[in-house]
């Protein structure tokens, strides 16, 4: 009879983090059984990168639901210790050591931004925790910044812009201009699409990089406008890509040139719609991805999610928790020096085809996609189409590099 | 492009984004003129007014609509706020308007997520503005020179209706004395609450006016009441010119800064600010302090 109210409880508390964005820590799941697998997600659920958070939360929760209703992993219930840092490194950091002291929670994903990511990664051995990124992309996080206990199941940004560049190469374009948010992950961007396109022997006409929670784009597209390049590469995300799109379109930008980005999500193309039509992108995950696992997985998501499909980083997540399936079963236990090498040079196979967390420098070895934003029927926004599929050796950057040798 | 149709259209475009402000400007003032509090949930009744200008447009299919009807039905939550709340505060000390406009920022943005979801909203502009015009052979949005001339168009009638009418009159003799307006036998009372409604309403239509440019966000509360704060800084708290003055000054040195040293994009609305306090710490037309 015991098993009852935990299951009563259980949903409870899926059903309420739903409506509820607050900044506690599940204390009242703690009290359940100490033998669960605790996850620490410290996620952006609200700021500039909100949506991001959300959908990492939301692929997250599906992962722990549906593995729990199969009885968990290795016999233990799997436990989400989900909090709000608000994209604030500093506030993240506070947030996961209390984890890790109140909840004795040794394993840890989705933390948002690279910039959380590079705070908490020189913390992890102190926790003896295992952190398996899902979205961060900046590429120190597996070069300069590389710590032994920290996975990255992810593509990485210089991963998404390398795709593009491989796409490139087959393209007639010449000229190129990007424009970048003005933090680590956008200078980092353009400064590999900058080196690439340089290394192909295209020109690369200039830059320009905006600070976070611009709100009027217009200098910047006059800039794009005049620089005569034939495509303008973008490295955004948010509300300033929103922003961005949605003006660019009222300034006719793509009557002018091809308009290619790092990343575009299935929830920009809902808020800019038509705005983003004939987008070329670099994806991490699209629900479009033609395999039976990730068939499989959009059919889940659309069960549990009134018919939605699931966003970039909702994939990104669930590929995420796959890799700690695989790694915690491998290693028969949860403890970071078990995990660790069960977790190098383990390869799955699902929703992107196959991943290989190589040894060297803890990166995710998979493919990359390049999606165009489409019209489709069914949907009443532009969904993204996979247009090419770029092999895994030639996407992920050599051990311990951020940036291609050819 | 050549100079000159550089200039032409950024200075359309600063008139477009000066509009902006001036809506989140000109509210905050009066009702600070008025009532001597500032209302630190400005930039969530903007957000608002994009929110429910969004679903408006999405019942109705028509921008104009939710036009005219997002900032009445925030002017009405405003004026209700008004009644209900801050009336009972106005023998208390300033930091008591502080606390619950503060904490009407919070439930309302709060509000706003439970009822529309954490992600982005599309609003497009209507058809008939969404092409584009050429000026000197440069295209330039249709929607952007129209948000330029209804800043233009509101700020003619506030100003009308602040210089010619019965109710302009009160507002401005409240603002200079309200308890002589009080002994003079009108109900102060209404006027506040009148014009706290008012200021709500003027910052919800800038919500809806910004919705097509940034598109119906949680991100657009975060800096509204800043710039707005800024602006009236400039202009002298309380001086409706002076924030009409403070939107245009800002909104053209951000847009031209932004062009030439983008370096800088976020410094230079407070270069203004800095500067108008060295030279006249009271703001431009605010009584010096």
């Amino acid at each position: 009879m015991t098993t009852k109210p935990r299951i009563s409880r259980r949903s409870m508390l899926a059903g309420s983090t739903a409506a509820v964005a607050s900044p506690f820590i599940w204390t009242s799941a703690q009290a359940q059984a100490a033998n669960t697998i605790k996850i620490g997600l410290p996620l952006a659920l609200t700021g500039p990168l909100g949506s991001v958070g959300q959908q990492q939360k939301r692929g997250a929760e599906l992962y722990a639901k549906l593995q729990n209703e199969k009885g968990g992993l290795i016999g233990r219930k799997i436990e989400l210790l989900i909090e709000d840092t608000v994209g604030n490194p500093a506030t993240c950091v506070r947030k996961a050591q209390e984890m890790v002291e109140r909840h004795d929670c040794r394993l840890f994903t989705g933390i948002t931004l690279s910039s959380e990511a590079l705070a908490i990664v020189p913390k992890l051995a102190e926790w003896n925790s295992i952190f398996i990124s899902s979205d961060n992309g900046d590429g120190r996080l597996t070069a300069a910044s590389f710590v032994p206990n920290f996975f990255r199941a992810n593509t990485s940004g210089p991963m998404g812009t390398r795709a593009v560049s491989l796409y490139l190469k087959q393209s007639p374009m010449k000229k190129f201009f990007a424009i970048g948010l003005d933090y680590a992950w956008g200078h980092n961007s353009v400064q590999v699409f900058e080196d690439e396109v340089k290394k192909m022997g295209r020109e690369f006409i200039g830059k320009v990089f905006a600070p976070t929670g611009t709100k009027d784009y217009s200098t910047y597209i006059t800039k794009i406008r005049q620089s005569g390049a034939d495509a303008v590469y973008t490295v955004l995300a948010g509300d300033d890509n929103n922003a961005f799109l949605a003006q660019a379109a009222q300034y006719k930008l793509a009557s002018r040139m091809a308009m290619l980005a790092e990343q575009l999500e299935l929830s920009a193309m809902r808020a800019v719609g038509d705005a983003c039509l004939g987008m070329i992108v670099s994806s991490r995950y699209a629900f479009t991805i033609d395999n039976p696992k990730n068939k499989e997985f959009v059919e889940l998501w659309k069960k549990a999610h009134d018919g939605l499909v699931p966003d970039q980083f909702e994939g990104e997540q669930w590929q995420c928790m796959r890799v700690f399936e695989a790694g915690i079963i491998k290693a028969g236990g949860i403890e970071a020096d078990k995990l660790r090498p069960a977790l190098e040079d383990l390869t799955i196979d699902d929703i992107k085809g196959k991943v290989h967390m190589r040894k060297c420098d803890h990166q995710g070895v998979q493919q990359g996609f390049i999606v165009k934003a489409v019209k489709k029927e069914g949907f009443s926004h532009p969904v993204p189409e996979v247009i090419a599929t770029l092999p895994a050796d030639q996407v992920t950057p050599p051990c311990n590099k951020m940036t291609y040798d050819d | 492009m050549s100079e000159l149709a550089l200039l032409l259209n950024q200075s359309v475009n600063a008139l477009s984004q000066a509009a902006l402000l001036f809506f989140l400007g000109v509210g905050l003032t009066l009702i600070f003129g008025i009532m001597r509090i500032i209302n630190f949930a400005h930039g969530t009744l903007y957000m608002l007014g994009a929110f429910v200008g969004y679903s408006i447009v999405h019942a109705t299919g028509s921008f104009w609509v939710a036009l005219v009807l997002a900032p009445v039905v925030v002017g009405v939550l405003g004026l209700l706020f008004e009644l209900f709340i801050l009336r009972r505060l106005y023998q208390r000390e300033a930091h008591a308007f502080l606390m619950v406009t503060f904490g009407l920022a919070l439930v309302t943005g709060e509000a706003i997520r439970l009822i529309w979801g954490s992600d982005a909203l599309q609003v497009p502009a209507p058809p008939a503005l969404s092409g584009v015009i050429f000026l000197l052979d440069e295209p330039f949005p249709v929607y952007r020179l129209f948000l330029a001339s209804s800043g233009i168009v509101v700020a003619i009638a506030i100003w009308q209706i602040l210089e010619r009418t019965r109710l302009g009159l009160l507002i401005r003799a409240t603002s200079q004395n309200a308890e002589m307006v009080h002994a003079l036998g009108v109900d102060v009372n209404l006027v506040r609450s009148g014009v706290f409604g008012i200021g709500c309403g003027l910052a919800a239509l800038g919500g809806v006016l910004a919705a097509p440019l940034v598109t119906a966000s949680h991100g657009m509360a975060a800096t509204a009441v800043i710039d707005a704060f800024v602006i009236v800084i400039i202009g002298g708290m309380g001086s409706f010119l002076g924030s009409l003055i403070g939107a245009v000054l800002v909104a053209f040195v951000q847009v031209f800064g932004n062009y030439y040293y983008p370096d800088l994009a976020l410094a230079f609305m407070y270069l203004v600010m800095l500067t108008v306090l060295i030279v006249r710490p009271g703001g431009l037309l605010g009584k010096e302090a």
